[in-house]
């Protein structure tokens, strides 16, 4: 989420928009960006309606309870609404190779 | 007595060494995704809320506008 956000201005510059997304509501989604000084949106995804739809559901036991929830993972999507790249799991927590991705179409960044 | 013990114990941990998928095993490449690069994205609506009001966000809105970088996250709170 803060790697991301480090790197919003350079990501904006090659017409990018940048989403979260996560099971939590989105009004948790709002206070977590708040404290967090997020400013791309969160989007909640309370019954893993888009969780589902890219396979991402997983189910983590934390503190021996089960919570449904999704797969750390991030997708490039173009202007046509092609998959261009995508990053899993421990992957998924350093996002420089989808950054990367972004510089290589014409960029408009500082025009 | 004491020589059957290590000999007991000695089978043990060679047969626990011979095991497949012990502490020996290289890290595993994380399970594949099932949308792969070339794929369709698929479309969803979400919602956000920005402190003022409850606002429907669909993949779609960025349809011939914006590449969009989607990252689910585990929870909000997680890394990355």
């Amino acid at each position: 989420m803060k790697a991301f956000q480090a790197n919003l201005p350079k990501l904006e510059g090659t017409d990018t928009q940048v989403l979260g997304v996560s099971i939590d509501s989105p009004f948790a989604n709002h206070a977590f960006a708040l404290e967090n000084g997020v400013t791309f949106p969160i989007l909640g995804d309370m019954d893993g309606t888009a969780i589902k739809a890219y396979g991402l559901e997983k189910v983590y036991t934390i503190g021996g309870v089960p919570i449904r929830s999704a797969r750390r993972a991030t997708f490039l999507i173009d202007k046509e609404g092609k998959i261009v790249t995508t990053q899993v799991d421990a992957e998924a927590v350093d996002p420089t190779k989808i950054i990367d991705a972004c510089q290589i179409p014409a960029t408009k960044a500082g025009t | 007595m004491r020589n059957r013990i290590m000999k007991l114990l000695l089978l043990a941990a060679l047969s626990l060494a011979a095991v497949p998928g012990g502490a020996q095993e290289p890290k595993k490449e994380p399970e594949p995704l099932a949308l792969k690069p070339g794929d369709m994205a698929p479309d969803f609506t979400l919602l956000q809320y920005d402190g003022k009001g409850v606002t429907p966000v669909s993949l779609r809105d960025f349809r011939g506008k914006k590449n969009v970088v989607l990252a689910f996250f585990v929870f909000a709170f997680t890394g990355g």
